[in-house]
Order: structure tokens, then sequence, then C-alpha cells
């Protein structure tokens, strides 16, 4: 396909893991665990964290509002299950350690629903304004689903400051292992589809790519075929871009569709663009036209430790213990319990961890799986190889950051753009020392918020 | 808002959840790597030598047993020893030293006597590596290190060079006749040196010689001669991806640009460069030396400037200067220059300098 729009189709650095993806591409979505409890997050997004709305001992619906910010940045947070409300509880969280967390009991095991879906690919956007959409977006709690969790609507609302003329639709999914929103894109096309046309409407865009990997070729076929349906494939283009880790990350993308780089410590609306998540863009479709708030998100349970690994319809707020045994629990002897996938998730001690709506997957890999990285061989000084300059998509000089990291240099470390890092883990990766690079990095901006307060110690 | 411990009694005695919690692990993304490690990266440099090393076997027999045997033994003694004093854990399995012991081996005069290989094996690792605080840490190329500390010490051992035993020493084929002797002949560069005071370049380098120079038929360091060992060498660290392609292109590159200038201005007192690129050590620096990671600097930018540094200073010695070679010289010197590089060649990240 001839791209006329200025991207390569690919960007500089980056590193081909093993895929790994055959273990769940071809396991349709299916309904998750019936859960009794669960445990809903009042932080699931990046912003303002919700207070809740409800009490111990209230009574809650399905669906219903039980936690919300007046913040901009911010998303609320609704009830997958009718019953109860335990109590208010602090619960792990992958990224805030231990945050709090609404508990509601259900009656009786709630079964979890897929959403129920019947419109006619024959809709007209217009009947909605673009304000009406953000409302709806922002009511129905819908964040970004890739991983960041960025309030939707914060992205695609319409800033005077930061007109925005493009939006791109990522169906990368560009991490080893999870294969949930390649199922989304086969089976949940026309969801995104309509999303995309909402998302459209209300940001105002005028050009609207969806860049997918060129490992997924079904997935680029049906947005297709689903485009070409609804005589929306002069309006929408799909892009197929070069399968290459980190290609998923926003500014990846960008470099590779639109052949622009988001300046450092910006943001892509600085630069008139605007990237939603296909299953974000299936959650705005499900909100505004089926008056669905984000209470199920479909998740990969896979890694070579899991009986049966699968994609699936989870409530969120589900612990993962529950899923993994939903799953036929672990067979062979599990090393990492991993939110998320190798390269970027974050490994979990705690299995009552809830399921939020940023949870793409939960990776169980077995020693074997992470040995030879992480075990086999003990951790040798750096001999400068410079393999993480060249794998790193930013251009950053991740040995030179990491060594002052370690070395408690904190403006060393900045004056080497340590803030620049998307903590993507290419170089960790690569480096054939075996350091943590991306682990000191990742310290490194936690300890420079703090040093200039902008996170509490 | 209280603490409640996430673990209710039921789960307690779920034995499963149990047994999966005793053995997580827990530590920062990523949780996967490719295989390759340190040892590894040292072990296809050793491979890579391997076609070097056949060679010197071929040329100089048991010379070539001996030296790299000695160097290789007393290189990794002296880490070993050194590790025991600093009380620190045994960094042997690395096989850097072994690397080191190898490449200071084949830079020698194949005649230099064992013990003092050892000297230089001892320095190369002892203060070439060891004191800066082992791998990784060191400012100069430890084998050059070693190689300088032998030049300076002993001077006539290691400018005493034997004919390869190929040839027939009573009938000297390639050296130009007066620069021969029974067992020992004048290494390629030094006819270049006297070609330049007799204004007789074109005279002793002609089609035959050019040939001695590419298969290692003449008189130099023990793996240094056989032009062609170290191309294969070279070419298998490219595929491996354990080097990159710049510093040898850079170090080829500028030896030859400046021996061309210098044969453009004067074919008569200068040498063609093809002859300047296979003769001495300037293969073997440009691949295994040079290409030395700890030493040379992190960028792709970095590596053009230091690579071009060294062709044009080894070409400055060997055309101006008072040694007929200056590869090690000018290793040692870009060396010096790594940090310097380094800082001027910072990469500016993707999206460009920060705008605060």
């Amino acid at each position: 396909m001839k791209i006329d729009i200025g991207g390569k189709l690919t960007f500089r650095g980056g590193v081909y893991p093993a895929e790994k993806k055959s273990l769940t591409r071809d396991s349709e979505i299916q309904p998750g665990p019936a859960v009794k409890q669960v445990a809903v997050m009042l932080s699931q997004h990046t912003g303002a964290i919700c207070q809740p709305l409800v009490r111990s001992a209230n009574l809650v619906q399905a669906g219903q509002k039980i936690g919300d910010s007046d913040a901009f940045v911010s998303a609320p947070v609704h009830s997958p299950i009718t019953g109860k409300v335990k109590e208010i509880a602090l619960r792990s969280h992958s990224v805030l350690g231990r945050s709090p967390a609404i508990i509601i009991d259900a009656y009786q095991y709630t079964p979890s629903k897929q959403p129920r879906f019947d419109l006619a690919d024959e809709f007209d956007e217009n009947r909605y304004s673009p304000g009406q959409i953000c409302d709806v977006i922002r009511q129905a709690g819908i964040v970004g689903m890739g991983g960041a969790g960025f309030p939707t609507r914060v992205k695609i609302e319409p800033n005077p400051q930061m007109p925005k003329d493009t939006m791109i639709i990522n169906g990368c999914e560009c991490e080893p292992y999870i294969t949930c929103d390649y199922r989304i894109m086969l089976e949940r096309t026309r969801q995104i589809v309509a999303g995309i046309k909402l998302a459209r409407r209300a940001s105002g865009c005028s050009r609207v790519f969806v860049g997918i990997e060129d490992n997924k070729p079904e997935a680029i076929e049906a947005i297709n075929a689903a485009l070409s349906r609804t005589g929306n494939s002069e309006k929408v283009r799909v892009v197929p871009v070069k399968t290459k880790y980190p290609q998923g990350g926003e500014r990846q993308l960008i470099k590779a569709i639109l052949n622009k780089n988001v300046p450092t410590g910006g943001i892509p609306p600085m630069i008139g663009v605007v990237v939603l998540n296909v299953a974000t863009a299936a959650a705005i479709a499900e909100a505004v036209l089926a008056d669905l708030p984000l209470t199920h998100r479909v998740v990969t349970v896979t890694g070579e430790a899991i009986a049966n690994p699968g994609n699936y319809n989870v409530a969120i707020g589900t612990s993962v213990r529950g899923l993994i045994e939903f799953c036929g629990g672990v067979t062979k002897k599990s090393a990492k319990v991993i939110l998320g996938g190798p390269m970027m998730g974050v490994a979990i001690a705690d299995l009552e961890t809830p399921i939020t709506k940023t949870t793409n997957a939960i990776t169980v890999l077995t020693k074997e799986q992470i040995g030879q990285a992480k075990f086999d061989r003990r951790q040798t000084p750096c001999i400068r190889c410079g393999r993480c300059l060249r794998a790193c998509p930013e251009n950053l000089s991740p040995t030179k950051i990491a060594h002052a990291v370690k070395n408690n240099l904190l403006d060393v470390a900045e004056s080497y753009y340590i803030n620049a890092c998307t903590e993507c883990g290419c170089c960790s990766y690569v480096c054939p020392a075996k350091i943590e690079l991306t682990g000191y990095i990742k310290t490194g901006k936690i300890f420079l918020a703090r040093q200039k307060k902008m996170i509490p110690q | 808002m209280r603490d409640v411990s996430c673990v209710t009694q039921d789960d307690i005695r779920n034995t499963r959840y149990q047994k999966m919690l005793s053995d997580i692990i827990v530590s920062p993304a990523p949780h996967i790597g490719e295989p390759r490690s340190t040892r590894r990266v040292m072990i296809d440099v050793i491979i890579a030598l391997v076609p070097a090393m056949i060679a010197a076997g071929y040329f100089f027999r048991i010379y070539a047993a001996i030296l790299i045997g000695t160097c290789v033994i007393s290189t990794t003694v002296t880490e070993w020893l050194c590790n025991l004093i600093r009380k620190k854990p045994n960094s042997l399995d690395d096989f850097s030293a072994v690397v080191t012991g190898i490449i200071l081996a084949l830079s020698l005069p194949p005649s230099l006597p064992f013990w003092a290989a050892v000297i230089g094996s001892c320095f190369a690792i002892a203060v070439g590596k060891m004191v800066f605080g082992g791998l990784g840490a060191n400012i100069f190329n430890p084998a050059m290190i070693g190689r300088a500390f032998l030049t300076v010490s002993f001077g006539m051992l290691m400018t005493t060079w034997t004919v390869p035993a190929t040839i027939d020493p009573a009938m000297p084929r390639v050296a130009p006749d007066n620069m021969v002797e029974a067992r020992t002949q004048a290494t390629p560069l030094a006819w270049s040196k006297l070609a330049i005071k007799d204004k007789s370049g074109a005279k002793i380098y002609s089609g035959r010689q050019f040939k001695a120079t590419v298969t290692g038929e003449v008189a130099g360091c023990l793996g240094e001669t056989c032009t062609i060992a170290l191309l294969v060498g070279g070419l298998y660290l490219l595929i491996r991806r354990t080097i990159v392609i710049h510093t040898p292109l850079a170090v080829l590159l500028s030896s030859f640009v400046f021996a061309e200038i210098c044969y453009r201005i004067n074919p008569n007192a200068y040498v063609h460069p093809s002859f300047h690129l296979t003769s001495g050590g300037l293969m073997l620096a440009a691949f295994f030396i040079a290409t030395d990671p700890v030493t040379r600097p992190l960028t792709a930018k970095g590596m053009w400037i230091f690579g071009a540094g060294v062709g044009t200073i080894t070409m400055l010695i060997r055309t101006m200067g008072k040694y007929p070679e200056g590869v090690m010289f000018s290793v040692l010197l870009m060396n010096a220059m790594t940090p310097l590089i380094d800082r001027f060649c910072k990469p500016i990240p993707a999206g460009g300098k920060p705008s605060v």
C-alpha cells in the first residue's frame, strides 16, 4: 500500500522480541469469570483520584456511578455488578502501590456479560453534537485502554490552544503475548468503526488513520471491510505499519504514519494529533450508542504457565487470582505474574490486585521464559557496547542515564534527557550485561519528580 | 479508611494460592530479554580471532603457540589475582581477559621471549584494566597498554621481525634485498619508511608485495600480517552484530584518504594506499582493537570521529613520524579522547531538546 502521508511505516530503534501471540490469537473473546465480589479502584486513570459516591452498606446497581471527581483530568468509575458496598479499603495498584478501592459484594455470582450491541452499520453520527459525545465519554468513565489510562474526553475534546486535525487509531498491539486488541478488531469491528466515527465527530479531526502492525493481516482486512461497508473508506485509512516493538507507543506510531516527532516532554496534541486505542474506540461506541459505561474490558490471560490461555471479557474489579483460577490456574511453576505484557507490564506480588480499565493482559511466565534473561547469568558491568543506544526509540543514552541514577547524579541523568524516556524497556531487553536499565531510569524519574516536589515523598 | 489485609482465611487454606505466592518474583519490566550476554560477546570476539590465530600458526609456527598460550594464561592469572587482592568476586567467566590476552599476543613480534610476553600481559591486565575497576571501567585498551609498555621497555625485542616459516630464509623473495638478514627481515612498513627517504616508493611495491601483504607472508606482528584472516573475523563480528560498521569503516576510510593524498602528491616517496591498508596493524586495529566497546565512544557519530582519528593519526605516524607503525599510539591517543568525544556527541532525543 502506498502511503502519501510522509511516514516510513516504522521508526528508529526498537527490538524484535518473540511474538508468542499464537497462544491466544485464535481464542475468541469469552465471558470472564462470574464474580461474587469486585474491588473497583478509585484511581484507574492518569489524573485526579475519584471520590467515592457511595458508602458501605449502600446498594448499587450494575452500571451505577460509584466514584467521581471534579477535576478536569479524571474519569468516574462505575460498578460492574448489582450488590451491596462492603467497604472502601486499600487494594494493590500496579503503579500507585496501595490505593483505595470500593469493595462490592454481589447477592449471587454475577456472570460477566458480553456487551449487547446490535447497532446497524448505518447510523448518523451527526445526530450527536460534539459536546454531547464528549459528555457521554466523560460520564461513561472512558480512559485510554492501551495502558496509560489518560481520560479520553480530555484527549479528544477540541482545545483552541492545541487544534487537532489528525486522529490515529492504535491497533498495533506490539507487546508480545497480548491479543486482546487483535480479537476486538476481529470481533467488535462494528463498534470500532462506530467509535471512530463518533470520536472523529467529537474531536473535529479531518484525517483519521488506523495503524495496525503488518503481522495482523486479518485485522487489517476486517477493519478495511467494515470501513468500505459503511462507506467510510475515503475518510478513514488503515495503515499497515511494520511489526516492531514498540510500534504501539503513540510517539512511535505518529512517527511511523506521519513522520512527525512529538516534542520531547510534550504530548501529541502539540502537533495536532490525537491517538486512541482500538479498545477505547469500541468503548466510545458502546457508551454513546448503547449507553454502557466502562465496566468490563477484554483481558488476555496468557503465558506458558496458564492452563487455558484466552481472551476474556472481564468485569473491572475482578481479582487477578480469580481470573487466573478461572483460566484453570497455573500448570507449570509460575515465576512471575505480570499485569500487562512482558515488555512493559508490572510484575505483581499480590494476586488480589484488581483488574482496572487499563489492564490489557495477565501474563504468567515460567522460570524458563524469563530465566535466560534474568537468572542464568549474573549481571556484569556495562561494557559500553552501545546496543541500548541503538535500540532506544527515543534516541537516548540509556546506559549513561542508568549509571547516573545508580550513582545518584540526578543532574547528570537530566542532562541526558531522562524524562524523555518512555520506559518501553528496549534497552534492558537488548543489554548483554543484563543491567536493569529501564528499572534504573524509572527510579530516577521518580526521584527527580520528588526532588522537584511534583509528587510527595 | 483502614488497611485491610488482602488475604482472607479462605485464601490461606487454599494451598494452590500459597504455592503460587511462594514462587512469585517481582522485578522491573521488561521481563524477557535477548539471550546475548557479555560472555557471549567475548566468545564471539574469540571466535572471530580464530582465523587470525590459524594464520599466525601457519606463518610463525611454534612462536604463535608460545605467545598466544603465554599471554592468555598470564592475563587470566593476573585478573584472578587482582580480584583476589581487591576482594572482588571472580570475573574470569566473562572471558574478557582471554580476549585481551589473544589480542596482545597477536600484536607482538613472533620472536618475543615468553617472559616479556608475561610482563606485558600482567601490565595489560593489572594496570590497563584492573586498577580502573575491571571490565568496563578502563580508559585505555588493555592490550595496547601492555604492548606500549613492552615497546618502551624492550625496544630491541619489539622491533625484531622473524621471517614467516613459509619463506625459505635463504631465498628472500618479498622484501627488498638490502633489508633482509638470515632469520629476520624488515616489515613492509619499514620498507615504506625507507621509501620515503629514498623516494623509491614505486620500486618497493608491486603486485607481488601486495599479494604478500594480503596473504600475510611477510614479517610483522604475529596476527597482523594476514589481511584475509582479519577480514573474515571482522565480517563474522559484523554479521553477529557484535560490532557495528562505523569504527572499522572510519579507520579504513580515513587512512585510505590520507594515503591516497600522499600518493597523489608524490607517488615516488609514498606507497600506494592499498599497501597501507593491508600492511601493519591497521586491519587488526580496525576490526578488533578500535572496536573494543569499552574504550570507544558510544554514539554512531562518536565512532566515526574516533575511527577517523585512529586512521589519521596512524597515517601521520607512518608517513611523518619516527616509528614505521603508529596504530598502537593512535588507538591509545583516541582512547584518551573518548570521554570528550562522548560528551561532544551526546544524542539528542527523537523529539528534539526539551523546550523547558
